[in-house]
């Protein structure tokens, strides 16, 4: 395919621990044998619990970490292992927004500064032209009008400000490919939309990728062309938005998806059903598959590591409930 | 059922700072009645939990003045000594789980040993009888008795937000405050303690004061809904009527910002930010980011109108056939 940008083949991400000096090493599971590809001016949501892998995925492929195995091709170069040294001009081609802006933002610098950083170190434009853009770029953001902003500093902001200013400064340097790692998660209900919104039409104007981490699968559902659920590690259902809505396959897809609370005053008479307990330890995960001893429709199979089955057109699932 | 166990009047609690007076609570009414859960939903810094934390006088060092009633048990509480209060009112009547409590466990006392220990301070039971008292209550919130003797790293956070249910519950109080209970857990971990805490509902007749942002997930928990701003309650109604009919406008607006699976909606978003409590906009407080501000609304605070029934609204908009 030409449009491909990246290419993530069976990627492990592992970390070591150890307990006490001169102790055996022992690994957290963070991410497990994960293969996906993302096309130019696609978006791709990767949904999960807390602790299920999927900020751990998405800093690796901006190579933050170190993969274990595997491998990460972007515009079909391997990135996997390009040390530091020469590492720059994917940083250029990438961005990131943080989750929590008031820790993301440097407190001493204004935001003139803060946008001006990353333009000084990849060397682009002299300054009238970086001031030129910095002034485009947060009137992108609709942080206007942008002369009583530029000499703010942080805290003079609101969250969702802050969070407009992290955006333009992942933007800033018209990456190819942009992570946001939950980043409307701290900011309140009624500012959420508004940010989601500047940042889907930001993705579309630039043609940017974007790889949108969250827990919150209500936020998706107009947000990305695809979901993949992530459970313990790994990912369980790729599908396209709309059909994982529609019709999820996965039990832990579908247990997701009616945990989200809906405003409706009938759900306080009934008690919904939720598997019980909580996702394993990914230091010992469970053998198979791994959500199977919560799963309401366990067998002995379940032992054995799943297959991906394509379910549906462009539907895949790693459940053994679908293997004909 | 008709018992009001709880009554507050015309409550206002203001704290003193370097900057001005903060008034965090002003003119709140409401009661509840025993096995009633009201729901206090607002953005962050809207006053709803200096008004939780009030409603135990729980209040800071900068406290500036708290006038008003709430009203336990035929007693104002605010006009107890403070030695009357915790003997009498405090943990017997009304107890509270706050917000983020599951981490502020006691890493080096075994969880029983925490749950149980109000008994034996509060109560002078011996320690045998209320380590007894303490499993069973822990089993009531779904904790099994191999845990109850664990610290609380080796519990999951959904186990240690039970812990902290249970350790309000040990004393049976009639009202527990829910301060964000769910607001650090996973959505299907955050469901299986809502269904906890219906089930607590309707065996022991307990009301519920519910705080939280998420305007969705009180739908599965409240009788009533009580809608703050900038320290106001500006709604308040019986929840069929609040979702049939909300009449703020900010509720409105409130609930299109809500993102929802099943629905295909526009969303939508509030612009600006709630006012500071310190400098608060003259007449109604909601007015510079209400899109249908009238000019009325600039100049005079909006009395309290009866939308109908027990549904009250303070916005020029929602006048009903007879007002208050």
């Amino acid at each position: 395919m030409n449009d491909e940008l990246l290419r993530v083949e069976n990627l492990k991400v592992w970390f070591e621990i150890r307990k006490g000096f001169l102790s055996r090493p022992m690994y957290v599971r963070a991410v497990e044998d994960v293969n996906l590809t993302l096309n130019k001016g696609e978006s791709i949501s990767l949904v999960g619990e807390s602790g299920s892998g999927k900020t751990t995925l998405g800093k690796t492929i901006l190579r933050l970490y170190k993969p274990t195995s595997g491998k990460i091709f972007f515009e079909d170069k391997d990135i996997t292992n390009v040390d530091s040294n020469n590492i720059k001009w994917y940083r250029q081609a990438t961005g990131l927004v943080q989750q929590d802006p008031f820790g993301a933002l440097p407190s001493h610098f204004n935001i003139y500064r803060i946008l001006e950083e990353p333009l000084i170190i990849h060397n682009l434009g002299n300054r009238s032209e970086r001031r030129e853009l910095i002034f485009k770029m947060l009137e992108e953001v609709r942080l206007t009008p942008v002369e009583d902003f530029i000499s703010k500093y942080p805290h003079m902001l609101s969250g969702g400000q802050m969070q407009r200013v992290v955006i333009a400064r992942a933007l800033i340097t018209k990456p190819k490919l942009v992570v946001a790692d939950e980043p409307v998660s701290m900011l309140d209900v009624s500012v959420r939309v508004e940010v989601l919104e500047l940042l889907k039409n930001l993705q579309e104007k630039l043609n940017t990728s974007l790889i949108y981490i969250t827990h919150d699968l209500a936020t998706v559902r107009t947000f990305t062309h695809w979901i993949f659920t992530m459970y313990a590690g790994e990912i369980v259902e790729k599908a396209l938005t709309k059909d994982l809505i529609r019709e999820p396959f996965h039990p832990y897809t579908k247990a997701l998806l009616s945990s989200i609370p809906e405003p409706d005053p009938n759900n306080r008479r009934i008690i919904k059903e939720v598997p019980p307990g909580e996702p394993p330890d990914l230091i010992n995960p469970p053998r198979g598959c791994r959500f199977a001893p919560r799963c309401s429709h366990r067998m002995d199979i379940c032992n054995e590591s799943p297959p991906e089955v394509e379910i549906a057109n462009k539907h895949w699932v790693r459940c053994w409930l679908y293997k004909r | 059922m008709d018992e009001v166990v709880l009554k507050v009047k015309d409550l206002n609690i203001s704290y003193r700072t370097k900057k001005g007076e903060v008034k965090a609570v002003n003119g709140v009414n409401f009661e509840v009645k025993r096995g009633e859960t009201l729901a206090i939903v607002g953005e962050s810094g809207c006053g709803k939990s200096s008004l939780g934390r009030g409603l135990i006088r729980l209040f800071p060092r900068n406290i500036k003045s708290v006038d008003g009633e709430i009203i336990i048990n035929d007693k104002n509480i605010l006009a107890l000594t403070e030695d009357t209060f915790r003997k009498e009112i405090l943990w017997r009547e009304i107890s509270m789980v706050f917000q983020g409590a599951m981490n502020s466990l006691n890493p080096v006392l075994k969880v029983i040993y925490q749950v149980a220990e109000p008994l034996m301070v509060h109560y002078g039971i011996d320690r045998e009888s209320a380590f007894k008292r303490g499993k069973e209550i822990l089993s009531l919130v779904g904790i099994s008795e191999a845990f109850a003797e664990r610290y609380p790293f080796e519990l999951s956070g959904g186990m240690k937000q039970r812990a902290v249910i249970a350790m309000a519950l040990i004393t049976n109080p009639k009202i527990i405050i829910l301060d964000e209970p769910t607001s650090a857990l996973d959505i299907i971990t955050q469901e299986n303690i809502i269904n906890l805490l219906k089930a607590l509902k309707s065996e022991l007749g307990l009301s519920f004061i519910f705080i939280t942002h998420d305007i969705a997930l009180t739908s599965e928990l409240a009788d009533i809904m009580a809608v703050m701003y900038a320290g106001e309650i500006v709604e308040i109604s019986p929840v069929e009527e609040f979702y049939n009919n909300p009449s703020h406008i900010y509720t409105k607006l409130l609930l299109e910002s809500v993102p929802t699976l099943k629905e295909d909606k526009d969303l939508k978003s509030i612009p600006g930010s709630p006012p500071s409590l310190i400098n608060l906009p003259k007449g109604c407080r909601f007015h510079p980011r209400c899109p249908f501000a009238m000019d009325i609304c600039k100049t005079k605070e909006p009395p309290i109108f009866r939308v109908s029934g027990n549904h009250f609204a303070k916005c020029y908009l929602a006048r009903g056939d007879k007002d208050e």
